[in-house]
């Protein structure tokens, strides 16, 4: 049997576009979670952008409004988890749990209006390229923006946290807020940026979904993803290369597992439907079972409450 | 240039307690202050308004005639105040050099050098790339000093320094700190040990229960006087009866291991040992050598072989911590607040939680309240423990009460021993007089104790034999009459 390499290309590519949500998603939950704050609003914050994308797209008639207000729409709805968690000291898993509720909840509502409109086509850059080299054309080129910046954003992330001094300040707070507050950190400012940070990127990932993967609105079309996002946060031990592995493991076997069914491989659906997650955390235990590492990179004071009591 | 830092009319006043009440003090460079104090004297209160943590109520605060306003710890910081706290300020999961620059703006190479040429200059040897997880308390605490020299600082305040350090590393502490007094940096010393006082200092201010009390120089004073300022009434001194003790053994260790999966715990090996009756045993060490693991596998926290410990002729080393009690096991451990008592649950819920198996606390699975109430009452009376509210949340005692409404809590069911794990850590004058008095009472009355503690002079004080664990190995175990204090720190240091 002779396989198109091409072929190879373009489903190693969908591969890759199944993955971009959850990196975009991920690392931002990473930079709120490295603060210390535990947000488990993902999945209601990237619904949120879905819906906002979508429907500004579709009102405005500009993609570029469309992306950033859905950007925005999430740093306004993690607004709210930053000011009840840092602000009144709320509990931060309830709080989370809560706004994913609320985002679920909101888009069902303002979506009614929007399903079975057709989506817009998003650009995509570098389409000249598409037949130039065999198999990596496809993988290189012909994507949207979004896409390039998802697998440029863990590197960034990474340099960002090692390398700047804003990144040390982030580790130093999700370390000890304590000790950040008596060195004259402001500890709730660091983390009000960082949680409407990770809203912003969820946001975005809700967007792509909405606007790029699949053009339309569906409800509840996040399907999961978000609480995929944050289980990568905590299996990759808050490492953003590792994100990055596991989402295109993820995304990976989501999509092969699309083709074996398609094919008639004599496994139990429910199996196939299971395996993506099931491997994903298996692989991403494997890789980060160095416990002296876990300890050097989970942020102490995750989802503990900071106030300062003069 | 001289520097003259002036404290005038601080008063903070919390619900029910005034911290500070009205205190005035005048500091000039050249010399080491001491403030001196119990603990809730408000010493740690005045020093964090100081550094800008708290806020005063009233008062002002003048660093050369200069009125400043201090109203977060980096004022204090641009002001050339510098302060090492009790509890460290450091970022356990960083490296020492990442924590030693997170405050600064400068370039990073520029820090790096700085930082060198400070080791250099003081005789600091620390890997800078290490996780700060991974240093010693000492080390840690040079740190922060180091953190603190890098903005070369005009103002040194350093808070209860030595409570976690060894004596070596102390007497290296206080060279250093004479180095700096003799470079112009004025140093504010915050301790209740009054040896340290005398030793390092040149002029004392003593506070008690948030006012300051006297203001003198040292060559004035000496431990009694200012113990007495401290306290404000005559202490008696207490001594242990060194007694000949029973031969009899009590509890037999022998060849006990533990080998923790926690790369960040201690490993122990070839443990033995054995108390006798009416004696008391010692274990000293500098923190994190393994005590609180011995402490663990001794209270049954960690099961062990079965036949590493035997106990009044028992095998009881596959034993729970409630199972060794029914033996006539008591413990004390470490933490009080995480580890002997539940701070949420009242004074006599915590009383009931040690013995729920063989009290008559608890009838058909019902607790019976007025039962457990009474015995708590008789508790705090006979440990004399300052409250008369048994349903206080146990949060809400001071360390000196806890402390002894749990060794009363511990005694009361009269066990034939009690291992304690620093019993005394962290407690003032007094507290800790009442609780060595209750330890030397238990071993006359024939019953024996193990003590793991790192405060050597408590050691040396309630000891009859004494042993030195590093590095998860006792040494040799010694009669307490022959060994000093500068021969314990060798042996802690790891040396023969």
């Amino acid at each position: 049997m002779i396989i198109d390499v091409n072929f190879v290309g373009l489903i190693i590519a969908s591969i890759m576009a199944s993955a971009v949500p959850l990196i975009l998603a991920s690392c931002g939950e990473l930079i709120t979670e490295r603060s210390g704050v535990l947000n488990l609003g993902v999945e209601g914050m990237m619904i949120i952008g879905a819906i906002s994308g979508f429907a500004l797209m579709t009102v405005t008639g500009s993609l570029i409004i469309a992306v950033f207000g859905a950007m925005l729409a999430g740093v306004l709805i993690s607004t709210i988890f930053a000011f009840l968690t840092q602000t009144l000291i709320t509990n931060h898993v309830a709080t989370g749990l809560a706004l994913t509720i609320f985002g679920i909840g909101i888009s069902a509502m303002i979506g009614k209006n929007f399903v079975g409109i057709p989506g817009k086509e998003f650009p995509v850059i570098f389409e000249g390229l598409k037949d130039t080299i065999p198999l990596l054309s496809p993988i290189l080129f012909g994507h949207s923006i979004v896409f390039y910046f998802a697998f440029v954003l863990p590197f960034i992330t990474s340099y960002f946290l090692k390398k700047t001094k804003i990144g040390l300040i982030v580790r130093a707070v999700g370390d000890s807020p304590e000790s950040a507050s008596n060195q004259g950190i402001n500890v709730k400012l660091v983390r009000y940026a960082c949680i409407l940070y990770g809203g912003a990127m969820c946001g975005l990932a809700g967007a792509y979904l909405s606007m790029i993967y699949t053009p339309q609105w569906i409800e509840n079309m996040t399907g999961g993803r978000g609480w995929i996002a944050l289980a990568l946060v905590v299996f990759s031990t808050w490492n953003p290369i590792k994100i990055l592995i596991g989402a295109m493991i993820f995304g990976g076997l989501t999509i092969i597992q699309f083709h074996m069914q398609a094919i008639g491989v004599r496994i139990p659906v429910q199996f196939l439907t299971a395996l993506p997650y099931i491997v994903t955390i298996i692989v991403l235990v494997v890789i980060s079972r160095d416990s002296r590492k876990i300890r050097l990179s989970t942020p102490s004071s995750l989802g503990k409450s900071f106030y300062k009591d003069n | 240039m001289n520097t003259n830092l002036k404290i005038s009319n601080v008063t903070k006043i919390y619900p029910g307690c005034v911290a500070n009440d009205n205190v005035s003090l005048e500091f000039n460079s050249g010399k080491i202050y001491a403030l001196l104090g119990e603990n809730g004297a408000g010493k740690s209160t005045l020093v964090k308004i100081l550094s800008g943590v708290i806020i005063p109520d009233e008062g002002k605060i003048y660093l050369n005639e200069i009125n400043l306003k201090l109203n977060s710890p980096l004022d204090a910081k641009k002001n050339d105040i510098g302060m090492v706290f009790q509890h460290f300020n450091l970022f356990e999961t960083l490296s020492v050099f990442e924590n030693l620059i997170i405050d600064s703006d400068e370039q990073r190479e520029v820090l790096r050098e700085k930082i060198d040429s400070i080791m250099r200059k003081y005789n600091f040897s620390i890997d800078l790339d290490i996780p700060v997880l991974n240093l010693s308390a000492g080390q840690k605490q040079k740190v922060e000093i180091i953190r603190c020299l890098i903005r070369s600082p005009k103002v040194l305040i350093m808070d209860e320094p030595t409570s976690v350090l060894t004596e070596q590393e102390t007497s290296e502490l206080f060279l250093s700190l004479k180095k700096f007094s003799e470079e112009g940096i004025l140093i504010i010393y915050i301790t209740h040990k009054l040896k340290e006082v005398m030793e390092l200092c040149d002029e004392v201010a003593v506070m008690r229960r948030g006012k300051l009390v006297s203001v003198s120089e040292i060559k004035n004073e000496n431990i009694e006087s200012l113990a007495n300022k401290m306290v404000g009434q005559n202490l008696k001194t207490i001594k242990k009866k060194k007694e000949k003790n029973s031969s009899v053994k009590l509890i037999n260790i022998t060849n006990l291991n533990f080998i923790s999966e926690d790369p960040f715990e201690t490993n122990l090996s070839d443990i033995n040992f054995s108390v006798n009756r009416g004696e008391c045993l010692g274990i000293a060490g500098i923190s994190g050598n393994g005590q609180s693991e011995l402490f663990q596998v001794l209270s049954g926290e960690i099961i062990s072989d079965k036949n590493s410990i035997e106990f009044n002729k028992n095998y009881i080393g596959d034993l729970n911590p409630q199972e060794r009690r029914e033996y006539l096991m008591a413990f004390s451990p470490e933490d009080r607040l995480e580890q002997a008592a539940i701070p949420q649950m009242a004074i006599y819920e915590n009383v009931a939680l040690n013995n729920y198996k063989s009290s008559n606390f608890f009838n058909n699975g019902l607790i019976n309240e007025n039962k457990i109430k009474e015995h708590s009452k008789k508790i705090i009376s006979d440990f004399n423990v300052n409250t008369d509210n048994i349903e206080l949340k146990s949060q809400f005692l001071s360390g000196g009460n806890l402390q002894k409404l749990i060794i009363g809590r511990e005694l009361i069911t009269s066990p034939d021993l009690l291992i304690c794990f620093n019993p005394t850590w962290g407690l003032d004058v007094g507290a800790i007089n009442y609780i060595h008095e209750t330890l030397i009472k238990i071993n006359e009355q024939n019953k024996s104790i193990i003590l793991i503690s790192t405060d050597t002079d408590e050691l040396l004080k309630l000891s009859d034999k004494i042993s030195v664990i590093h590095k998860g190995k006792l040494s040799k175990i010694m009669d307490a009459d022959e060994v000093t204090s500068e021969k314990l720190g060798i042996l802690m240091g790891g040396g023969n």
